[in-house]
């Protein structure tokens, strides 16, 4: 022990114990000339001595000096070796052989004797499973793991075991998440799995595509192919939109590796969501095939609402009609107006006369479908249009276009619709000669379904929205017509016995809605008459387009998808929107989802209320990449949505990186070792690399020492002896 | 003077009526999609054609698929059904009292949110009575709009004829003039005195001569009159895309 192992920790303040010595010094100084006079002054001297040094060790407990005690001490390092369990790990080694995985455990579980027994025999062992978050694995577990998943973390891993004393080995083909040098406090030994030399492999590595297109725009598409192992092969690549082939072209790989940049350039007609995929045929000899796939998706959405507007004759009610369709940019209307019956005489020869001819069979048989609504305004259909082009119609409808009848004498053709296809899809009945009448002009009143129906809902709130039609003026004329029960009346009359004036329906997976008025424009120049604006009409004819045409904006049921990508194994989450169209509001809010994964099996999914009303938040766990189908349902219809899980580019690329171990471990201070070495000396001399030495201190408090208090003790008794001898006592 | 051809429908109407009492054989329809709106102001002269309406109705029916009215609704100009008016009247010899601003606010909004006002000076003098009058007002109403001579591609020469000149009563321009707005035309304004060239008498006999033309210049008076009809029902309809070839077809030589 030296005065340098020697610490104070005074147990009273210093300036107390400075004051307790000087006051000890202080008491034998004024004691001496009383012992003088009766001893001599080397006995006065030897007294004082011993005072004082007795007085200064009692003093010097106060100080409470302490002993400490340094011994140097050595410890082995415990392993930790982690099993990469990314899901490349489940790739064959080579054509037809084992998996990277099982080749690890392997490694670990055989040869004589298994490296993890011996390893074990030595060392302190934790196998832990590395793949997003380290799971402690026991022996027996190894030859189970399942390679998926997310890839491995392993600087999260280091950063994990970095406060122990720890050597960790790493069993990996390379593909695991490493945020680069300088971040493990800790020596990285790598042991590789796979074989690069073996791995053959056409993958489509990435695909850029807008998430957004127009129908019938042209659409460009940017894919790169690449490969490992195959060269001078000539490849077909096709895109299809699910599983109607959109195009193909062939690739030439010239060399290994290559990248071979392609484009596709396409139009989609339907508008909605497209599950889209480029593909590339498997390859004799390769070791994946689930990445020669590359899914995506695309919403073909309307560039502009295609309207065709046929009416019986020129009027007011078509001019306002094509004034509020022409000051909306989204709609390109193609009207025909019919400015000649069969009846009326023309004075003058065709050169003279701007009369078109009404191109019925194009219309109806060819280019319905491009149309997104058929509007017939007051148009007695049987002058003009085969009841053959009625079935067309019908179809129209059905396959999801809109339909709307514009009252007026001729609504019903003079019940010549009756008996037609058009009959079943009329929310209307189609017998009678639809009853127009011009007499007093009749108030439109909001039916309870009017309310809050996406197309009489002009204003914000309801109150605001009843009161807005109780304003509109009155109109002067409109059809008796008999709704159908399945049928929804929105608009009726608002004196005397009500009768519809509005109706809507849906059919097939169409819209149809009959305004039995030729009046309507009055809900224009009426409000103009009285000094307010024309919102109500054109916000009324914009709302009825876009109800007819399903704007999605406007459905009961909407869901919205959040904007980024979601990766396999992390939480999606969607919004769902219920909002009551009809009648029973609270039932209608009632939903259902569902998940469907891209086999067509139903997943888990959860659904919670959300802050506000009518809304939920759904969420899912994608466990694969690829189309998973959301359905959301309640008593009044269902919306199908998509949504595209994508794998990780990254991960689309299975060649074993045996060299991006080698340099993982070198960055940390590791060693990458060779499956080829003698695995167990190399990690038996790293760990002794390893070995820690650490010093323990230990503190001695001496005032508690026995001998010490016997010294004072022995001061003492000296002091009372010679007191007592040289009498003095 | 009765037409051969007035005479034949007039024949074959009577004995449609007989054998088919029933039947809507004058080709009036019950419920009218059009009716002309005539402008009653103060000073000046304004009925200067009362019986215009009977011949152009008449011909509308003939020709178009219109059903018209044979009524004529006189209004002021302060009058609310102002602004459910198809085809707004207004003709004058002379010069008349400046339009109430309340008349000229009623006037404005009814234009400028869709309305449609055909005017014509019956005198026909350029700078005098009717026409100076006339302008001043629509200057104060549109004070940033000027009466142009409107394209021979404007709908109104197109809507159902294809006429490159208009005719009337008497020819001082054989154009339209008129204030355009965006793409619509609320004001046509001629000097021809179209009104007169349609007006017949209870017996059918034309009021007017329409010199120097004679009836092809009235033929051309009930064209351009139809036309303007059309177009004040069907806007901007015949530019549509869809006629364009065929239009061009027939305006080639």
């Amino acid at each position: 022990m030296s005065l340098k192992e020697i610490t104070l920790s005074p147990i009273l303040p210093i300036w107390l114990i400075v004051i307790l010595l000087a006051l000890s010094i202080a008491v034998l100084i004024l004691l001496s000339p009383r012992l003088r006079k009766r001893v001599g002054p080397h006995r006065v001297l030897w007294i004082s001595c011993l005072r004082l040094s007795a007085f200064f060790l009692l003093i010097g407990f106060f100080l409470n000096p302490t002993s400490t005690e340094r011994v140097e001490k050595k410890t082995s390092p415990s392993l930790a070796l982690f099993v990469d369990t990314s899901p490349t790990m489940g790739l064959p080694v080579k054509d037809g052989g084992i998996s990277r995985l099982a080749e690890a455990g392997g490694l670990l579980l055989k040869g004589k004797p298994p490296l993890l027994k011996a390893l074990a025999d030595r060392f302190e062992v934790q196998v832990y499973g590395l793949g997003e978050s380290l799971r402690p694995l026991e022996a027996g577990e190894i030859l189970q793991l399942k390679a998926g998943g997310r890839k491995g973390d392993l600087t999260g891993a280091l950063e994990k075991m970095s406060s122990r004393n720890v050597l960790p080995v790493l069993l990996s083909d390379g593909k695991v998440e490493w945020k680069g040098k300088g971040i493990s406090p800790l020596p990285l030994f790598t042991i590789p799995v796979g074989d690069p030399g073996e791995y053959q492999d056409i993958w489509i590595h990435a695909v850029k595509a807008p998430s957004i297109a127009f129908r019938g725009r042209e659409v460009v598409v940017e894919a790169v192919v690449k490969n490992h192992g195959y060269r001078q092969a000539t490849l077909p690549v096709s895109l299809k939109d699910g599983d109607k082939l959109l195009a193909a072209q062939s690739i030439r790989i010239p060399t290994s590796p290559a990248e071979i940049p392609l484009s596709f350039s396409f139009t989609l007609e339907e508008t909605g969501q497209h599950h889209l995929s480029l593909s590339i045929p498997p390859q004799a000899g390769e070791i994946t095939p689930l990445n020669n796939t590359f899914p995506f998706s695309l919403r073909v959405v309307k560039d502009k609402i295609r309207i065709l507007m046929v009416s019986g004759t020129p009027s007011l009610n078509y001019r306002y009609m094509r004034m509020a369709f022409k000051s909306d940019q989204s709609i390109d209307l193609l009207s025909f107006v019919i400015l000649r019956t069969p009846t009326d005489v023309l004075n003058v020869p065709l050169q003279e006369q701007s009369l078109i001819p009404f191109p019925v069979e194009t219309l109806f048989s060819k280019e319905l479908r491009h149309f997104d609504l058929l509007i017939f305004d007051n148009f007695p259909y049987h002058l003009y249009i085969k009841p053959a082009y009625l079935e067309e119609v019908r179809a129209f409808v059905k396959a999801g276009g809109g339909l709307a009848l514009i009252g007026g004498p001729n609504l019903l053709d003079e019940g010549k619709y009756s008996g037609t296809p058009l009959e079943e899809v009329l929310p209307i009945e189609a017998a009678g000669k639809g009853d127009y009448q011009r007499e007093v002009p009749l108030k439109a009143r909001l039916t309870r379904a009017g309310r809050s129906h996406p197309i009489t809902g002009l204003e914000a709130t309801e109150k605001e929205n009843v009161n807005l039609w109780r304003e509109m003026p009155p109109l002067d004329g409109s059809n008796r017509v008999r709704v159908k029960t399945s049928a929804t009346i929105l608009l009726e009359s608002g004196d005397g016995i009500p009768h519809p004036i509005l109706a809507v329906e849906r059919y097939g997976q169409g819209r149809v809605f009959v305004l039995a008025t030729d009046y309507s424009w009055k809900w224009y120049m009426g409000m103009i008459a009285r000094g307010r604006s024309h919102y109500a009409y054109y916000r009324f004819m914009e709302r009825a387009v876009r109800w007819l045409t399903k704007d999605p904006g406007l459905d009961p049921i909407q869901i919205i998808l959040p904007e980024e990508a979601v990766r396999i194994g992390q939480r999606k989450e969607i919004r769902v929107r219920v909002r009551p169209e009809e009648d029973s509001p609270e039932m209608k809010r009632v939903i259902q989802f569902s998940v469907f994964d891209p086999q067509g099996m139903k997943v888990g999914a959860e659904m919670k209320p959300a802050g506000s009303s009518g809304e939920s938040t759904a969420s899912f766990i994608p466990e694969k990449a690829g189309n998973y189908k959301l359905k959301v349902e309640n008593p009044g219809g269902s919306v199908e949505e998509s949504v595209a899980i994508y794998e990780p580019i990254e991960e689309r690329d299975g060649l074993p990186e045996h060299e991006r171990l080698m340099k993982i471990a070198e960055s940390t201070g590791g060693k990458f070792l060779s499956p080829q070495e003698d695995l167990l000396q190399e990690i038996i001399r790293a760990a002794e690399k390893r070995e820690s030495r650490y010093v323990e201190e230990r503190a001695i408090p001496l005032w508690s020492h026995f001998s010490w208090l016997a010294l004072v003790l022995t001061l003492l008794s000296a002091e009372w002896y010679l007191r007592r001898r040289w009498g003095l006592i | 003077m009765i037409l051969r051809r007035e005479f034949l429908l007039s024949a074959l109407t009577l004995a449609g009526g007989i054998l088919f009492p029933g039947a809507n054989l004058f080709g009036k329809s019950p419920y009218p999609h059009f009716f002309f709106s005539q402008i009653r102001y103060r000073g000046g002269s304004w009925d200067t054609n009362p019986h215009f309406v009977e011949a152009i109705v008449e011909e509308l029916e003939m020709r178009t698929s219109i059903d018209a009215s044979r009524e004529r609704r006189l209004m002021d100009l302060s009058d609310p059904d102002l602004f459910f008016s198809p085809f707004l009247f207004m003709a004058g010899n002379y010069e008349f009292e400046p339009f109430s601003p309340q008349e000229r606010e009623s006037l404005r909004r009814y234009l400028t949110f869709g309305g449609f006002f055909f005017a014509e000076d019956t005198l026909g003098a350029k700078g005098y009575g009717f026409d100076r009058a006339l302008r001043a007002e629509l200057k104060k109403v549109f004070p940033h709009q000027d009466l142009k001579r409107l394209p021979l591609d404007h709908p109104v020469y197109r809507s159902f004829y294809l006429i490159n000149h208009i005719g009337g009563r008497q020819l001082v321009s054989p154009y339209f003039e008129g204030i355009t707005l965006d793409h619509w035309t609320p004001v046509i304004y001629s000097q021809n005195d179209l009104s007169g060239a349609w007006s017949r008498d209870k017996l059918g006999k034309w009021i007017h001569e329409c010199p120097p033309g004679g009836e092809t210049q009235r033929s051309l008076a009930f064209k351009a009159g139809i036309n303007m009809i059309v177009y004040s029902l069907t806007w901007d309809y015949k530019r549509d895309l869809v006629h364009h070839p065929f239009i061009k077809k027939r305006l080639s030589p």
